[in-house]
């Protein structure tokens, strides 16, 4: 073929093959979960082996709380983000339209909870809850993750409603909609790719949080990060196989998401701003 | 817009009264929600812990809280393991760290947004992003695995190179540091290059057709158009950035925990250390404080930034 299509077929080579890097240590966490426990610890790393599906029916025998924790992980991060989207929407239509004193002093204080490390907000959280008995509840939980999600969520739906036209909400209201008319059936639906880059971004986070479920949660409202936390060590030593084994399940949701949402994660990702194609 | 007025126009004639017609009770019913998110897992909890930084209090002793004023922040500063050391390697590793990422993934992105039409370009990103959606905890306990000397996969490829010591990555201190670093890169440079190709998104095509034809140099049309139209992204990919991982623990915490000595011992683990294995909760307070303190001064002084240019901008617009 001509030099031209060489050079690009060279190039996409070179995008692939980074690509693949990146990709090169999920794909050997995936691999071990299909080894015996002999393969994973073999001097030299075994590449080739014949794979086994002990591990995934040993994960569901032996840890009967699998179910739960996985249950749990949903529930969890479901609907402390649907929680987030709607309360920052409504901030954020606020923030974006009338604007009232000290917008945006509240929006930079929103963020100050997102600054802090962990144990920082945990600390004080964590004595609250005690205090209050808050402790060991889905609910209490569930209020925290959505606070925790609320920032950003505002933050993004704000740049998009900055870039949704006035005009729609006078030409509502002049029609007769009342307020609650305008923002929900005029205004919402034009916001889908905030709304969704928020509820990815912020299900991200939950989904993979771990220490404020291990300090403040309880048995009945573990999940799986807390699992692969805490079950990683028994008999004595590390145990690879269950660590590689619910890895890999857990990432399976996350990536059929970004597969299918990526232009939106693009879109979310420009506040708004966006006017070409992502 | 066919819709809006099909719907809102039966109530021209007899607009309905609505408790939310007056502006001010629209107001406090947007905000009141968050409003109340905000006092009860923010406001309190941060009042909660400003108190407890003045009070001696061990969540282990059974003693109630005894106020002892500054003493818990004097002795953050004159302690044996004092917070300058944590601090500079947290700055060194948020500024190392960060810098890698935006460099790289500013080139990342940029390579991949002219392949638009590359076979299986939606497949090549999702595995490119997998990184950033790796729960941490587990993340860091297998780079432990990948990077250990027996058994490790990456020793393995250097014995294949020629090597002939394997290399303990996570307990040699010279490697330790940059050991973490590389992993830290691996999650986030993903994350900036999809902050640089929503930013190459949010660039005007109109415009970018105007420079080819103008002929301007590449460097030029980077400038001129495409930095001018996505730096406000960059610049906030770069900040959540440089916020998130001023606080990175729950990859360090597997790895090394803060080993060998203090290596990688950086603020948010050693805080960790402070209230959730020595349960000191005065002493933690007060170090949490601190941090917070530094965490809004390294933020206002980035949207101040980012927010001179944007009125630097438009005053040049205005001019124009």
């Amino acid at each position: 073929m001509n030099a031209e299509s060489l050079k690009r077929k060279g190039y996409y080579a070179v995008l692939w093959l980074t690509s693949l890097l990146f990709f090169a240590p999920v794909a050997w966490i995936v691999m071990s979960s299909f080894k015996t426990r002999n393969d994973i610890l073999a001097v030299p790393p075994k590449l080739i082996f014949s794979p086994t599906f002990d591990n995934y029916l040993d994960l569901l025998d032996r840890n009967t709380s699998f179910v739960l924790q996985f249950a749990n992980s949903v529930v969890l991060s479901l609907s402390a983000v649907v929680i987030a989207v709607v309360v920052s929407f409504l901030a954020a239509f606020c923030f974006s339209r009338f604007k009232p004193k000290g917008t945006n002093f509240l929006m930079f204080i929103l963020l100050s909870i997102r600054m802090l490390p962990a144990p920082a907000v945990i600390l004080p959280v964590y004595l609250m809850y005690a205090n209050f008995g808050w402790k060991d509840s889905h609910i209490a939980l569930i209020l925290f993750y959505a606070m925790f999600s609320i920032p950003f969520s505002v933050w993004i739906l704000k740049g998009f409603l900055d870039g949704v036209s006035v005009r729609f909400d006078e030409t509502g209201l002049v029609n007769g909609g009342s307020w609650l008319h305008v923002i929900f059936r005029v205004v919402l639906p034009q916001l889908k790719p905030g709304l969704i880059a928020a509820f990815i971004f912020n299900m991200i986070f939950v989904w993979n949080e771990f220490l404020f479920n291990f300090i403040v949660g309880g048995v009945s409202t573990q999940n799986i990060p807390y699992a692969l936390a805490v079950g990683t060590y028994s008999d004595g030593g590390l145990n690879w196989t269950f660590i590689a084994t619910l890895t890999t399940i857990y990432i399976i949701p996350p990536i059929v998401f970004i597969y299918l949402f990526q232009k939106y994660l693009l879109a979310g990702m420009t506040f708004g701003t966006v006017r070409g194609e992502v | 817009m066919a819709a809006v007025s099909q719907s809102g126009g039966s109530k021209v004639a007899s607009p309905r009264k609505s408790l939310f017609d007056d502006r001010r009770i629209l107001v406090l019913f947007l905000l009141a929600p968050v409003l109340c998110f905000f006092i009860v897992f923010n406001t309190i909890p941060t009042l909660w812990l400003l108190g407890l930084s003045f009070h001696n209090f061990s969540l282990t002793s059974g003693m109630p809280p005894e106020f002892i004023g500054f003493r818990n922040f004097v002795q953050i500063f004159y302690n044996k393991n004092n917070i300058w050391a944590d601090l500079s390697r947290t700055f060194i590793f948020v500024g190392s760290a960060v810098s890698i990422q935006t460099a790289l993934g500013i080139l990342l992105g940029f390579l991949f947004w002219g392949s638009k039409n590359m076979p299986g370009r939606r497949i090549a990103l999702t595995m490119l992003f997998t990184p950033m959606v790796l729960t941490p905890v587990a993340t860091g306990t297998f780079w432990r695995f990948i990077y250990d000397p027996t058994f490790g996969v990456l020793n393995a490829i250097l014995r294949g190179l020629g090597a002939d010591h394997p290399i303990d990555f996570l307990g040699d201190p010279t490697f330790a540091y940059w050991a973490v670093v590389a992993v830290d890169c691996w999650m986030w440079t993903p994350f900036m290059t999809l902050m640089t190709l929503a930013a190459l998104g949010s660039v005007p095509k109109a415009e970018l057709e105007a420079a080819e034809v103008d002929r301007l140099p590449w460097w030029q049309r980077v400038r001129l158009v495409i930095w001018h139209h996505g730096k406000f992204i960059i610049m906030l990919g770069v900040l959540l950035r440089t916020i998130d991982s001023f606080k990175t623990l729950d990859l360090i915490i597997p790895m090394t925990k803060g080993g060998p000595g203090q290596q990688t011992r950086l603020v948010a683990v050693e805080l960790n250390k402070q209230a959730f294995e020595s349960f000191n909760m005065g002493f933690s307070s007060a170090y949490a404080v601190l941090l917070l303190l530094i965490s809004i001064a390294m933020t206002s002084v980035f949207i101040y930034v980012l927010n001179l240019r944007r009125r630097k901008d438009s005053a040049a617009g205005g001019e124009t």
